[in-house]
């Protein structure tokens, strides 16, 4: 990174934000403060524009609009000037009016499904009471209760309580209905309305209520009228859904742009925060990738004139700490980014460790999965998933992760000589080449071990190097618990012999005389990280739990499979008892791989806390803060 | 050494962090929800604290098969 000042004068400021909005290369910083800087404070009318713009933004991302053009396609610069402020406050009109537009119409919609639904609970009463309602007129009158399903002493209840009061003069009919709930029709005296209805509204009996346009006439005539209301409610929200397509497909282009212009000139209100100025003249800082910087003055010496000076500052006039990070990997370690992400980003100047995430992960998970057959699996839905999703996207990345995962499950499945278990030996013979999973219980421990002391060994020397690029005394304290862990591992193997038995006293001293020099440059929690770090690499012994635990629940699928005695019923609990343990295997490498990189190994020298360089570019879907770096800039 | 012995020797070894691993999960799983629900973005944080006690059962699951072939 570069830390570079722009110089100019003050009546060009908003013409550099623009230009540099446009190149979308500078994360802007704090101008250093000066007794002749002064700080830009928004004019009342500025205030006022962010605040109008700020409403826009809001009503157009209440509307149900599409997220907008391929985010990898957007254009890094609009095609036309900025817009006026006449243009700002009719696409405001158009936000306001479809916003309200759209309420009316989801309103209406609203009252029609609603009426549907009740059309549609009144349907199945009149059908189930079909014979027995009442064909108009006469001296009877009919209610129509919805009572609890559950409830089924519910009936039995309300005829006690209508004898109690009204003897033997009425009727009562239950039946269920297909919603789960249960109808009742009753019929009663038209004298004893008011009684009846006094009881009914005591019990807390639910009346179900008329549609509209049933209220008059038979209710045993309901039925043909019931219909055809429910065709016509269909048939108007039918033309309601059509009537909101039109209005969103003739509102939203314009709408979708209004956003992108509004988000962009409140991006370019708040970067004029970030300027320092003068009666005459303006000072905006900020970083730069260094492989960068000539672009962004020949851009701005095009858009703006010659009267704009960029200027480098000098290593001393900045600290490591304050500058941004940008991850820069070549294009097959860069889908390993998306894990380095997701713990805070490293500091500025510190070492990335995507590349190393990038071999080590997938061996991990290799080591764990270690079978052709899932592997293929594996391999065949990281295609489908990398063919179903978008250029730049999370699944994406996760499906090229993905990928070296399987290449690696497939080839330790063949040095393990594993095939959906022990599918393959049974059916093509298949031998192990490098270990026995199943059997060789102890040498698949000592190689994760093995490989763990390696990946350990590898961070403290990572860590080393990161001390050694500025903090001297650590980086010597450091180097020595780097040198005892490997004279440890010397001792433990000469005494374990397999070493030669003469390097055990020499490991010893080389371990006494380091130990001091630990401790006097790292201090007395030194001794405490270095039990830390070997009980670090016995972590990694997961490695050869997880393997184990996966062959065995496949060996378990195969023979469990062929102790049914039907052949489809075996094959298809084999299937279902291998699709768990695929998903398992899946999940607990991924998590367990993860883990070993976060704790593990990143905790020997990985330093986060670094800014994420955000430079001011043009506003694009899917962004709610600053927009990310430009392509090309990675 | 009895038999016996051995394997009851490895299923403690098994048995014991296995369930201590399932009391530390049961209390920072909810605890991680909790926090999820609020912050999202912890969702990293989530997944290695729920791991972290794995390590118990895991290195219980060596120590077992250690006692095993040591007693065979």
């Amino acid at each position: 990174m570069s830390r570079i000042r722009l110089l100019g004068p003050r009546e060009q400021l908003d013409a550099v934000l623009a230009a540099l909005q446009d190149t979308g290369l500078v994360h802007l910083a704090e101008p250093k403060s000066g007794e002749l800087l002064q700080r830009i404070s928004l004019s009342e009318g500025e205030a006022r524009q962010t605040r109008h713009l700020q409403a826009l933004v809001r009503d157009i991302e209440g509307l149900p609009l599409p997220a907008g053009p391929d985010r990898a396609a957007a254009p890094e610069a609009p095609a036309r000037g900025p817009p006026d402020t006449g243009e700002f406050a009719r696409w405001a009109r158009s936000a306001n009016r479809a916003r309200r537009q759209l309420t009316r119409l989801d309103r209406r919609v609203h009252e029609l499904e609603s009426e549907r639904a009740d059309l549609a609970r009144f349907e199945q009463f009149v059908t189930a009471f079909r014979g027995l309602l009442p064909n108009g007129g006469g001296r009877m009158q009919s209610y129509h209760l919805i009572l609890r399903g559950e409830d089924t002493q519910a009936v039995p209840r309300l005829r006690g309580a209508l004898s109690a009061v009204l003897g033997e003069h009425f009727a009562l009919e239950g039946a269920d209905l297909p919603s789960g709930e249960r109808a009742a029709l009753l019929l009663v005296p038209t004298a004893e309305t008011a009684r009846v209805e006094r009881m009914l509204a005591q019990s807390g009996v639910h009346e179900l209520s008329l549609p509209a346009g049933v209220e008059s006439g038979s209710l045993g005539m309901a039925l043909p009228a019931l219909a055809e209301r429910r065709e016509k409610l269909d048939r108007d929200l039918a033309e309601l859904a059509r009537h909101r397509e039109e209005l969103l497909s003739a509102e939203g282009p314009t709408l979708v742009l209004a956003r992108s212009a509004a988000q962009d000139r409140l991006l370019e209100l708040g970067a004029r925060e970030h300027a320092g100025i003068t009666p005459r003249s303006f000072v905006l800082e900020g970083w730069v990738p260094a492989a960068a910087k000539d672009r962004l003055t020949r851009a701005l010496a095009r858009q703006c004139g010659a009267s704009i000076v960029v200027e480098e500052m000098s290593r001393e006039e900045w600290r490591g700490e304050e500058a941004p990070v940008v991850l820069t990997n070549p294009r097959l370690f860069r889908p390993f980014e998306t894990l380095t992400r997701m713990v805070p980003l490293p500091h500025y100047g510190t070492i990335d460790p995507t590349p190393f995430m990038a071999v080590f992960f997938p061996m991990f998970f290799g080591l764990m999965m270690g079978d052709v057959g899932y592997g293929i699996t594996l391999a065949v839905l990281a295609g489908v998933l990398h063919a179903r999703s978008r250029r730049g996207s999370v699944a994406r990345a996760v499906a090229e992760i993905l990928g070296p995962c399987a290449a690696f499950a497939i080839a330790f499945g063949i040095g393990f000589g594993e095939f959906f278990g022990d599918l393959g030996r049974r059916w093509f013979g298949l031998r192990p080449l490098v270990l026995d999973r199943e059997k060789a219980l102890l040498p698949f421990l000592g190689l994760a071990v093995a490989i763990g002391f390696v990946h350990v060994v590898l961070g403290l020397v990572l860590g080393l190097i990161n001390a050694g690029r500025g903090h001297p005394r650590q980086a010597v304290g450091r180097g020595a618990a780097l040198a005892m862990v490997l004279f440890v591992a010397v001792a433990l193997l000469a005494g374990l012999q397999v070493l030669p038995r003469s390097f055990f006293t020499p490991a010893v001293i080389a371990l006494l005389l380091a130990f001091p020099v630990m401790v006097i440059a790292e201090g007395i929690i030194a001794p405490i990280e270095l039990l830390s770090t070997l009980s670090s690499v016995l972590s990694y012994a997961r490695i050869m739990a997880l393997g184990t635990a996966s062959v065995m629940m496949a060996v378990v699928a195969n023979r469990l499979a062929g102790s049914f005695g039907g052949v489809v019923v075996g094959v298809l609990f084999g299937l279902l008892f291998h699709l768990v343990n695929f998903v398992l295997g899946v999940f607990a490498p991924a998590i367990h791989g993860l883990r070993l990189h976060y704790v593990e190994f990143f905790g020997k020298f990985y330093s986060p806390g670094g800014q994420q360089y955000r430079p001011l570019g043009h506003w694009r879907p899917g962004e709610t803060e600053q927009p990310l770096p430009a392509k090309g800039i990675t | 050494m009895n038999p016996v012995w051995i394997v009851l020797a490895a299923a403690a070894a098994i048995s014991i962090p296995a369930l201590a691993t399932a009391w530390a999960q049961s209390r920072i799983g909810p605890a991680v929800a909790a926090s999820l629900a609020e912050k999202p973005e912890l969702s990293t944080t989530a997944i290695l604290l729920v791991a972290i006690p794995e390590t118990m059962a895991i290195l219980g699951f060596v120590v077992a098969m250690l006692i095993l072939y040591r007693g065979a």
